[in-house]
C-alpha cells in the first residue's frame, strides 16, 4: 500500500485451494484509497480462484478479509459482496435488457438508492457502447459489450473495492483505453481496486502497482 | 355417501389370462416393428402381476388387523418407496436429497391425506385402512411425479445457471434473491401436471379412482364427488410437497454465507 494512504482492502494471511490442490498460500495484500493494484502471476496460479474468495464467493482455506476495518461476517455477506464486488472474467447476461440488467441489483434488500438512470446513461457513452444498446436484450450481446455492461452495472453500485478479472480482454484499444479512464477516475475519487491483467504493459500503464499472488505485498 | 350397489363381477385366473392376451399382442408389435422391448414387457408385465397381487394380499391382512400401527407401517413404507422413486428419476442429485423427499412426501402427502380422512370424509377411525391407503396412495403417486420433476427442474437450473446466479450474488442478492426464479420455475414445474389433469379431468379421461368406483356398483355422482376431493387432495399435497422439496434443496446448496454450493449436485 502506498504510504499516507487509509487502508480499504486488507488480504491477511489467506490461503486459497481448488480441490485438494492449494492455489495461494498465505498471502498478504493491502490495498488503500484511491489505489489500482495488478494482481499478476502465471495461468493456474490462483489469481480467479483469490478474486472469488475476496468477493466471498467461495471460502478461504484460511486467513482473514477486511473492508475499511470490517469482516464478511460483520457487514453480512450480501453487504461485503456489494462493497467488494467482483467483475468476473466471463460476464454473464441476467434476463432483460441491457437497463433492466444495470438496474436490477437495485431492488435487492441490500440496495439503498434508487437506480441512477441518468448516470447510467452518460457511462453507456463514455464506455463506447452504442446508444440503441440501452434496450437490447442482453444476452444478445457480444462478449465486449457484455464485459462493457457488467463494469458499468459495477460502477454504478460505487464499490468500496473492485475486484476486476480481465476486464478488457474481450475489447479493442478504444473501449480499453475508456475503461481504464474510468477506473483512473473511480480511483482519483477514492475508490482502488485489485485487476488480474495477464497485459504487463496494461500493469505498468494503468496500475499504481502490482503484487505477485504467491507472494502478495512482501513483493 | 350412499352404499355401493353391488360390487364388481369377481374375475377368475382364465380371465386375468385373458387379459394378459394384450400384453402379448404388444409383445408382437414390438416384434414386428423390431422395437426390442419384448423382454422388457414381458419383465413389467409379471412385475406388475406379481407386485400387485402382493399389495391385495398385504392390503387385506392389514385391513383385517384394523391396527393404527399395521395402517401406519404400511402408509410409511409407501412414502418410502414413493421418496425413493421420485429421487431416482430425476437425472441430477444431491447427497441427502432422499431423505429431504422422505421428509417432504411425510409432511405432503400423510398429513393432507390424513386431513382428509379426518376432516373432510370423516372417517371413524381416521386410520380406517379402506379410505387411508387409497388415498394415500393416490397423494403418492402424484406427489411423486410432481416432486421429481420440480427437483430435476431446480438441480437442472442450479446447475446450469451458476454464472447468472453468482452474479446476482456478487451484486448484493441475498441466497433467497439470487434463488428465486429457479425456485419457482421449478415449483410451477411440479404443480403443472395436476393443474393439467384438473382441467381435463371429466372431458378427456376418466380419473382413476372415480373408474374404479363405477366398476365397483357406486352412484356416479357419487363416484365424482370423491373424486373431487381426490383432485383436491393431490393439488394440496403436490403444491406442500414441491415447496418443501424446494426449499430443503436450496438449503442444501446454499450456505449461512449465501454462496452457492453447485459442486454438490451430481451429474
Amino acid at each position: 500500500m502506498l504510504a499516507g494512504t487509509e487502508s480499504v482492502l486488507e488480504v491477511r494471511q489467506v490461503s486459497v485451494s481448488l480441490g485438494e490442490r492449494a492455489r495461494v498460500a498465505g498471502l498478504d495484500v493491502c490495498i488503500g484509497a484511491g489505489e489500482l493494484v495488478a494482481l499478476r502471476g502465471p495461468s493456474g496460479a490462483g489469481k480467479s480462484s483469490l478474486l472469488r474468495v475476496v468477493a466471498g464467493l467461495d471460502d478461504p482455506r484460511a486467513g482473514e478479509l477486511r473492508c475499511r476495518g470490517r469482516s464478511p461476517k460483520e457487514t453480512g455477506w450480501p453487504q461485503w459482496r456489494r462493497r467488494v464486488l467482483l467483475c468476473a472474467q466471463r460476464a454473464a447476461a441476467l434476463p432483460g435488457s441491457v437497463r433492466d440488467n444495470l438496474a436490477h441489483a437495485f431492488a435487492y434488500a441490500c440496495a439503498s438508492g434508487a437506480f441512477p438512470e441518468a448516470r447510467a446513461r452518460e457511462l453507456v457513452a463514455r464506455l463506447k457502447l452504442a446508444s440503441g444498446v440501452w434496450g437490447q436484450t442482453a444476452e444478445t450481446l457480444s462478449e465486449g459489450e457484455l464485459q462493457r455492461v457488467a463494469l458499468l452495472r459495477a460502477l454504478l453500485l460505487e464499490p468500496d473495492v473492485f475486484l476486476l478479472d480481465e476486464p478488457t480482454s474481450a475489447l479493442d484499444p478504444d473501449a480499453t483505453r475508456a475503461v481504464e479512464e474510468l477506473l483512473r477516475e473511480v480511483a482519483g475519487e477514492g475508490g482502488c481496486a485489485l485487476i488480474v491483467t495477464h497485459d504487463p504493459a496494461q500493469a505498468e500503464r494503468w496500475c499504481d502497482r502490482s503484487v505477485d499472488v504467491s507472494i502478495g505485498d512482501r513483493s | 355417501m350412499t352404499e355401493t350397489i353391488a360390487g364388481a363381477l369377481p374375475l377368475g385366473p382364465a380371465q386375468l389370462a385373458l387379459a394378459a392376451l394384450l400384453v402379448v399382442l404388444a409383445g408382437a408389435i414390438s416384434m414386428a416393428l423390431q422395437l426390442g422391448l419384448e423382454r422388457r414387457l414381458g419383465i413389467a408385465a409379471f412385475r406388475s402381476v406379481v407386485q400387485l397381487l402382493l399389495v391385495g394380499y398385504v392390503l387385506r391382512y392389514v385391513f383385517e388387523l384394523e391396527s393404527v400401527t399395521a395402517v401406519l407401517g404400511v402408509a410409511l413404507l409407501m412414502v418410502a418407496t414413493a421418496s425413493r422413486e421420485s429421487v431416482r428419476r430425476a437425472t441430477r442429485g444431491v447427497r441427502g436429497v432422499s431423505f429431504d423427499a422422505f421428509l417432504t412426501l411425510l409432511a405432503s402427502s400423510l398429513l393432507t391425506t390424513v386431513l382428509v380422512t379426518s376432516v373432510v370424509v370423516q372417517v371413524d377411525p381416521w386410520y380406517q385402512p379402506q379410505y387411508l391407503v387409497p388415498l394415500l396412495g393416490m397423494a403418492l403417486g402424484n406427489g411423486l411425479t410432481g416432486l421429481s420433476l420440480c427437483l430435476d427442474h431446480l438441480l437442472e437450473s442450479l446447475d446450469t445457471r451458476r454464472a447468472v446466479i453468482e452474479l446476482e450474488l456478487t451484486l448484493g442478492a441475498t441466497r433467497w434473491e439470487a434463488a428465486r426464479a429457479p425456485l419457482s420455475a421449478a415449483v410451477k414445474r411440479g404443480i403443472i401436471p395436476i393443474v393439467n389433469s384438473m382441467s381435463v379431468a371429466g372431458v378427456v379421461s376418466l380419473p382413476g379412482m372415480m373408474t374404479g368406483q363405477i366398476l365397483a356398483g357406486a352412484d356416479p355422482v357419487e363416484a365424482v364427488k370423491y373424486q373431487v376431493v381426490v383432485m383436491f387432495l393431490i393439488a394440496g399435497a403436490t403444491s406442500l410437497g414441491c415447496t418443501l422439496l424446494a426449499v430443503l434443496v436450496f438449503r442444501r446448496l446454499f450456505n449461512d454465507r449465501h454462496q452457492l454450493r453447485w459442486e454438490r449436485i451430481a451429474r
